[in-house]
């Protein structure tokens, strides 16, 4: 048996594998600075309706940017790697070591979760680098709802890379798992809203945002038994 | 009598309704390396996978060590170095990092992989390309680090699918050589192989598998017993004689191809005498002989009959 713990030595390699394939760079620096390009040229289309002054802030727009598209790209992108990996036999090499294979998916969760995550806080500061520079640099109380902002986004971000990696546990082909992933997967993260819309829970973002890890960890879960019992 | 390492009773295996294994039992002995043939599709990769614990659903009971690899399945893996076939290695890994991660996923420690990865890469010709990308690789040099990670952590029991399988003649007897270091060190090894001349090179006992079924298994003499065999006369003319027609007098006399006979003759006749009437014959009737003898049958003999004699039965 080895070591040290199978799922950390798993999720060390993982994020090794991300830094190698450049992954890692495209999320943290070259997405960030599109997304900025983006709005530096195109200061038109972000007027905020009604109000004084008019431009949405960097630091705003990066924060809307990231909700719209880091649950998509976490959930592609587990949900292509594990269908990928799988049909090229690579997990037979790992499942045949006296390892518990649920470790293959949750470091896969994990690393494609703290890749994300962190390119939506380097997005984030890169808006308010951007708002510094400019001289609108956000006063404490936009900081604070930037933070809140991003500790909702990690939320549904949990979700959509829980989603991504049941669907490519479950799914036999990338086409199958990336249609799966639009239609089904990002719906998933509505599932946390879904007690305080019903009055079951009190609408508190903080137990909202704890039903979303804890939604995460579930579904993780029972894609690992899935995984467990799969032929491979 | 030394218990089996590997232990197989009555393995059942159904893929959509249809069986792919149905009641194959056999045993392995420490320190034996057995060969599992058979036609496409008899299930040899199935048996392998379900040994190797990569299939869950079937019937019966696999037993390594004395661990079912269902029940006991670490355990059972410490013991099993496994090469599937067409080895999978993500595509990112260099050849070293590949082998770093498995062997430390075996629990194999850092100073003894520090040593021993280097090792085996030398033995198998590949250190020149410890730091390639793995997808770089040719097929035989993949195939050679799919088995380099299964030795890693030198198992008791190697279950190798297809081992020699997209290799070279001198890689396949380089392959060979080290599968016979490995006997002699102790390793059991099980392996598949529809190279039949490798695998009665290496194996001491084969197992025939058609049909889902193991149709017979046991050393080659033993083999060649219970087909009942009839004995042959290999005949070779470097000039046939002006008439050939006194083979046909000595046994049932077959030309395989030119200037090359076999001649069956029965169980009680006595072989050293015809092979003397064969000589006298060929030298009068003004031919030569570059050889004759008895013909023992090689493995792809047994194989056509036991197979051909499964489709016919």
């Amino acid at each position: 048996m080895p070591g040290r713990s199978p799922t950390l030595l798993l999720l060390r390699d993982e994020l090794v594998g991300f830094a190698r394939s450049k992954v890692m760079l495209v999320l943290w620096i070259l997405m960030p600075l599109v997304a900025i390009a983006g709005y530096l040229l195109l200061p038109s289309m972000l007027n905020v309706r009604g109000a004084s002054s008019s431009m949405l802030s960097a630091t705003m727009f990066m924060s809307l940017i990231m909700s719209s598209l880091a649950g998509t790209i976490a959930s592609i992108m587990v949900a292509v790697d594990i269908v990928t990996e799988r049909n090229r036999k690579v997990y037979e090499l790992f499942a045949i070591r006296p390892i518990r294979r649920e470790a293959i998916i949750w470091s896969k969760f994990l690393a494609v979760l703290a890749c994300v995550a962190i390119a939506c806080v380097a997005s984030i500061a890169f808006g308010i680098a951007l708002d510094a520079i400019r001289g609108r640099a956000p006063d404490a109380a936009a900081l604070h709802d930037a933070a809140k902002s991003l500790a909702a986004l990690v939320g549904v971000l949990a979700m959509s890379t829980a989603g991504g990696v049941l669907i490519g546990v479950l799914a036999r082909s990338i086409l199958v798992a990336v249609i799966l992933v639009l239609y089904v997967g990002q719906n998933l993260t509505v599932l946390p809203l879904l007690p305080s819309y019903f009055g079951v829970l009190p609408q508190l973002f903080w137990v909202i945002i704890l039903l979303s890890f804890a939604l995460s960890v579930a579904v993780v879960y029972g894609a690992g038994v899935v995984f467990r019992r799969a032929e491979l | 009598m030394t218990e089996a390492l590997v232990q197989i009773e009555d393995l059942r295996k159904v893929y959509y309704g249809r069986p792919v294994l149905d009641g194959v039992s056999f045993e392995i002995r420490p320190g034996e390396v057995f060969g599992y043939i058979g036609p496409n599709g008899a299930g040899k990769t199935t048996t392998l996978k379900i040994l190797a614990g990569l299939l869950a659903k079937y019937g019966g009971a696999v037993r390594v060590g004395g661990h079912d690899v269902a029940k006991e399945r670490r355990q059972a893996h410490a013991l099993i170095g496994f090469m599937p076939q067409g080895c999978g290695f993500q595509s990112w890994r260099t050849v070293e990092s590949a082998l770093d991660s498995l062997g430390e996923l075996s629990g194999v420690p850092d100073d003894v992989r520090r040593k021993r990865i280097p090792e085996l890469l030398e033995r198998f010709d590949l250190l020149a390309a410890r730091r390639k990308k793995v997808k770089e690789l040719s097929g035989g040099m993949t195939q050679k680090l799919g088995l380099i990670q299964a030795l890693l952590h030198e198992p008791k029991l190697l279950v190798l699918d297809e081992p020699l399988e997209g290799l070279d003649p001198p890689s396949r007897n380089l392959l060979k050589d080290i599968l016979r270091e490995r006997q002699r060190a102790g390793t059991t090894v099980l392996f598949s192989s529809h190279i039949l001349s490798d695998v009665e090179d290496v194996a001491d006992r084969v197992g025939i598998l058609t049909g889902g079924k193991l149709a017979v298994s046991g050393s080659m003499s033993q083999l060649v017993s219970a087909l009942g065999l009839p004995r042959e006369l290999g005949v070779t003319f470097s000039q046939p004689p002006a008439d050939t027609g006194f083979l046909a007098e000595l046994g049932e006399a077959v030309a395989r191809k030119p200037g090359e006979w076999r001649v069956r003759i029965t169980d009680s006749a006595d072989a050293d005498a015809l092979i003397h009437t064969a000589v006298e014959r060929t030298l009068a009737g003004g031919g030569k002989l570059r050889q004759i003898g008895l013909v023992q049958p090689n493995l792809d003999d047994l194989f056509a009959r036991y197979v051909m004699g499964a489709h016919a039965r």
